[in-house]
């Protein structure tokens, strides 16, 4: 090694440590700014936590064109968005409030929401605005979903980006097997009838998406309800295992024995959807703008709600984020009640809906030219899952500080193992519900 | 003093070729530094030992001390608990499962990450010039691609249903296995995709230790007749043993927390938490569950045992090295 | 007679080299005519070059398995949307598309800038520190350097994920959130690494060399900076590779640590882009890809100095 080479390093280091030590006096010096300070009748800045503001298309876009026209709506508030991966929502308000910094506006997902109210400063939205004003404001809303998600008999978390299950199929699978595309299956039973005709044409069925990634058990609350069942009693303890919702899960196990169903994760299941290759696919409407980009130009791309059993209502819960409000001081609550005003307004759910993809909670601005009556027209796809807002019941949630692990304890030992992994219904629920009941109750 | 002669090029003989045994205290002893005193070196010291006992030390206290509590770190002062959090630990089925998992990725990791890159290294030591130069940089680059890039880009290849691995083997007439999917074949998937990143650097790093290795010890043995494989395993490899103890060593330690975030990324614990370990176990409870004192208590257990297995190497070293 | 000399003859030359041969002691030698490596002037042409290119399918085999994710990568960036999911790795209608939407909402630049900060700062720390102690092993008594070594050996079997959150709740309390200062300072808890890594080359330096200097009249700092820090430089270059590359792949630190994202590092940048309520998978290939693109470029130009600096930094 020739001599050169140890003194030019030797530079470079010596100019990246002068470099780093001035960056860490500076940032040192600039540390602990606080997001939310400001002086009286002067700007309101609100620090507003998002987990789709940064993401590339699917929701960055439409969450800044929200923020822009919100700002430029109300010039006296200024929105300091943060971004963070949906998995860590929680876990970011909450590291955020342990630091004594939380953000004004979160927006958390549902699955979480019984966790936030207990660990978060949470301020009831309802509770902001008059009553007067509360009604005028959510006036256009689907009732039944306030109703669904009212905690203590009033609205804690306004419902901002939600979903409810649907049925995506591919339309030209359906031909090739020779299934009618404008009739998709209404019940379990004939989506394992129409997947195994798919399956024998060389393609995969259906998939359920009942054990996803996130561990969520939205669907599985939703097909638990779907037959009449519920996942968790009124008190909060598990009830899946009482013979409907044991019932509801054997379905499901059946799509997979029977061959209709692969036995794959989520992330294989919709990159197979995406690429042509699997028939019908049920998980949320989230997904949808991801699914319609990858299915442009390559196959017809079609939605139904979700298939539910037979003689049953098709009662499904919902999935998504809602809104918390965790400012401490009344002026930046009440900026905190004007910015959530205007994300639920039909203008809001103009751009959420065709921006970012999720539903809008006005059902009326669908046919309403002003709002998404040319998106509506165009691509009526999300007109399904829309309609499931009319039956939507509540999401439940686990009672105790343990809810969370019970969750992914259901998730990861009950459903993933019965429906793609043949446990046995039965045996393998009672288990899991013991298991949850002495998890609960330390 | 020293029974130790300079080689003519400048690099320092290899302890391991040229030591007597017993081995003296061949290049310090206390009388050359009896100027700066016996106790000079505890200034240099104080940066580390202040780093350990501020970032480690200190940090593995409160651990400890958090164990014992019951905290979710946001609502309300943490409560005294006593033994609670350990015993719930034992009783949490998946902790004892996601242990004995924590060992399987750390056993699964040697072939690939140390017994690999040792042959590696060795056949390109053997064959120096442009070709081994361009192997050698090859083998390092997936070591600087981003973790999350890399585990989705498998994520894609291994798709059972239609990603490369399914179309090789269609093209073969195989079924195509479910690597990720399948409880039984899960972990190792995962062990091999960690690998891949450590696989580049070790042979960087034994091809620093062959550096140091006398050729005339190699000469030697071929003129007396030894094939290349007799060569490579009773010369060459003694030789290596001390990096290759090291690099084993760090590879089981830290093969549960290298694969984080492949487990976070590509199988959550899953299928059947089949690719659980403590170290992800240990992020479960702190961060998605909150349980700050049940988070403790399982980071408690698992460094005394790594405690516990530490001692274990090392009365067993001293055990044959008293016996050799 | 020629064969029993040489059967016996071996095991005892090896000894006398100092390597244990007791493995050797029954094991019966092979006779062949020439050592199959040394010029080759005699042996047949076949097994020559039979082993040359044995040796290069398997290191090409290696290297290929290696590179596999990191090409599929690159080569589904360059994918349109729709054909992302195929099973032909090969882009058919290849396009820019994921990279416009990874630049338009991916600060790469930035983000690239910050996270080349704080692993630089963490290698010099750490090196820092290092090498101060790897000094003090070898010029301090006996027991600092036992202790040392003890307590840097028990410091790198505690997990990481053990100490994140008392490691949290302190920076928090020096205010450091969102800063550098948070994201490097806290992970000198990993300076123990270096120090087992620099320990060998440090006992291997002459003690001739320290002693000439002492009797120049040079005291500790001066022996260091002067005699032993420029025979230590390749190793020196060598662990500080380790460090920055283990640095730049940190991802939990930094999402704790740093999650308001300014600071941020490309990990927990491209972390953003995995979202489970539909996962766009094109444009976090191409971010990611921008991402290591300069590092490559980088390690490219410096390739050979980085693989000397481990060729001759005697690390053992």
């Amino acid at each position: 090694m020739t001599r050169r080479t140890p003194r030019r390093s030797i530079a470079v280091s010596a100019s990246a440590l002068a470099v780093a030590i001035g960056l860490m006096t500076a940032a040192c010096g600039t540390a602990a700014t606080s997001a939310s300070g400001s002086a009286p009748g002067a700007t309101i800045t609100l620090s507003f936590l998002s987990y789709n503001y940064g993401t590339p298309d699917l929701g960055g876009q439409g969450t800044q064109e929200l923020i822009n026209a919100f700002e430029a709506a109300n010039p006296t508030i200024k929105i300091k968005p943060q971004g963070v991966p949906v998995a860590d929502a929680l876990t970011e308000a909450q590291t955020e409030t342990a630091a004594g910094d939380p953000p004004d506006v979160a927006q958390i997902g549902w699955s979480k929401m019984a966790a936030a109210y207990r660990a978060l400063p949470v301020t009831a939205v309802q509770d902001i605005p008059t009553a007067a004003q509360w009604g005028a404001a959510t006036v256009g809303m689907s009732q039944p979903l306030l109703r669904a998600v009212e905690a203590n008999g009033k609205v804690v978390a306004m419902p901002y980006t939600i979903s409810t299950p649907t049925l995506f199929y591919n339309a030209t699978l359906f031909e090739k097997a020779g299934l009618n595309p404008a009739d998709p299956p209404a019940t379990v039973a004939e989506a394992q009838r129409d997947g195994l005709a798919i399956a024998k044409t060389g393609g995969s069925g259906v998939y359920f998406d009942i054990a996803d990634a996130a561990k969520s058990d939205f669907l599985t609350q939703s097909i638990i309800d779907a037959n009449g069942g519920s996942e968790i009693s009124p008190s909060g303890q598990p009830n899946v295992d009482q013979p409907a919702a044991v019932a509801a899960l054997a379905a499901m196990r059946e799509l997979t024995t029977s061959g209709a169903q692969p036995a794959v994760s989520e992330a294989d299941a919709i990159a197979a959807f995406d690429a042509g290759k699997l028939g019908m696919l049920v998980t949320s409407t989230a997904v949808l703008a991801g699914i319609e980009s990858a299915a442009q130009g390559k196959f017809d791309l079609r939605t139904a709600a979700m298939p539910g059993f037979a003689g049953k209502p098709a009662h499904t819960t919902f999935s998504g984020a809602g809104l918390v409000v965790l400012a401490k001081d009344k002026a930046h609550q009440q900026a905190a009640w004007q910015f959530i005003k205007f994300l639920t307004s039909a203008e809001g759910f103009t751009i959420i809906t065709s921006k970012i993809g999720y539903l809008p909670l006005r059902p009326a601005i669908v046919t309403d030219p002003r709002y998404l009556g040319a998106y509506f027209r165009k691509d009526p796809r999300i007109g399904p899952a829309l309609k499931q807002l009319d039956e939507v019941t509540p999401y439940a949630f686990f009672s105790g500080a343990q809810a969370a692990q019970a969750v992914a304890t259901l998730q990861d030992d009950a459903v993933q193992p019965i429906v793609f992994a043949g446990a046995s219904p039965a045996s393998t629920l009672t288990g899991v519900t013991r298991q949850i009941q002495s998890m609960l109750s330390q | 003093m020293s029974v130790v002669t300079p080689v003519t090029d400048g690099t320092a003989p290899r302890p391991g070729l040229v030591r007597p045994r017993p081995r003296p205290r061949r290049l310090f002893t206390r009388r050359s530094f009896t100027k700066h005193g016996a106790g000079g070196g505890w200034p240099f010291l104080v940066p580390f030992l202040a780093s350990l006992l501020i970032w480690v030390y200190g940090p593995a206290a409160a651990t400890v001390v958090l164990s014992f509590l019951r905290w979710n770190l946001t609502s309300g002062p943490p409560a005294f608990a006593g033994l609670t959090n350990y015993r719930a630990l034992f009783a949490d089925p998946n902790f004892l499962p996601a242990a004995w998992q924590t060992l399987l990725y750390a056993a699964g990791i040697i072939p690939l990450g140390v017994a690999l890159p040792l042959w590696l290294a060795i056949a390109l030591w053997k064959r120096p010039g442009r070709a081994a130069f361009t192997y050698r940089c090859l083998l390092f680059t997936p070591v600087m691609l981003a973790p999350v890039a890399t585990a989705i880009s498998w994520q894609f290849a291994l798709n059972p249903l239609q990603g490369v691995l399914h179309a090789l083997c269609d093209a073969v007439g195989l079924p195509t296995p479910d690597v990720l999917g399948d409880p039984g074949t899960a972990l190792w998937g995962l062990d091999l995709i960690t690998a891949g990143k450590v696989i580049g650097l070790n042979v960087l790093l034994f091809g620093a230790a062959l550096a140091a290795v006398d050729p005339r010890t190699v000469e030697a043995a071929r003129l007396d007749g030894a094939t290349e494989g007799q060569v490579t395993r009773h010369v060459l490899v003694p030789q290596l043993r001390r990096t290759a103890v090291l690099l084993t060593m760090l590879a089981a330690v830290y093969a549960g927390q290298w694969s984080f975030t492949n487990i976070s990324v590509l199988t959550q614990g899953g299928p059947v938490n089949r690719t659980d370990n403590v170290y992800y176990l240990i992020y479960v409870y702190g961060f998605d569950y909150f349980d700050i004192g049940r988070a403790a208590a399982a980071s408690v257990l698992v460094v005394a045992a790594l405690g516990v297995l530490l001692v274990a190497g090392g009365l067993l070293r001293r055990r044959r090295d008293a016996r050799a | 007679m020629p064969a029993p000399d040489r059967r016996s003859a071996f095991p005892a030359r090896l000894r006398a080299l100092g390597t244990p041969a007791s493995s050797l002691v029954t094991r019966p030698l092979l006779r062949r005519s020439l050592p199959p490596q040394s010029g080759g002037r005699g042996a047949p042409f076949d097994s020559q070059g039979m082993a040359r290119a044995g040796w290069h399918l398997a290191l090409a085999a290696s290297a290929a398995f290696l590179l596999a994710p990191t090409v599929l990568a690159v080569l589904a960036s360059l994918k349109p949307a729709g054909d992302l999911y195929d099973a032909n790795p090969l882009p058919l209608h290849p396009t820019l598309d994921s990279y416009r939407v990874a630049i338009a909402d991916f600060p790469v630049v930035r983000l690239l800038a910050d996270t080349v900060a704080v692993a630089a700062g963490v290698t010099i720390l750490q090196l820092i520190v290092a090498t101060l102690a790897a000094y003090a092993l070898v010029e301090g008594g006996a027991r600092a350097g036992r202790l040392a070594l003890a307590a840097g050996t028990v410091a790198v079997l505690v997990p990481a994920q053990a100490l994140i959150i008392p490691q949290f709740l302190l920076v928090t309390h020096l205010g450091w959130q969102n800063t550098f200062a948070g994201l490097i300072v806290p992970q000198l808890s990993g300076c123990a690494v270096p120090l087992l890594l620099l320990r060998q080359q440090v006992r291997a330096i002459p003690a001739s060399l320290t002693e000439a200097a002492t009797l120049d009249g040079a005291n500790s700092w001066q022996a260091l900076w002067h005699v032993v820090l420029p025979v230590m430089r390749p190793a020196l270059g060598a662990v500080a590779i380790l460090v920055f590359a283990g640095t730049w792949n940190e991802y939990l630190w930094p999402l704790i640590a740093a999650p308001g994202g300014t600071p941020g590092t490309i990990q927990t940048g491209l972390a953003l882009f995995l979202n489970t309520e539909g996962a766009n998978p094109g444009p976090l290939l191409a971010a990611a890809t921008l991402a290591t693109l300069p590092v490559l470029a980088a390690y490219g130009c410096a390739a050979r100095q980085i693989t000397n600096a481990f060729m001759h930094s005697g690390i053992e």
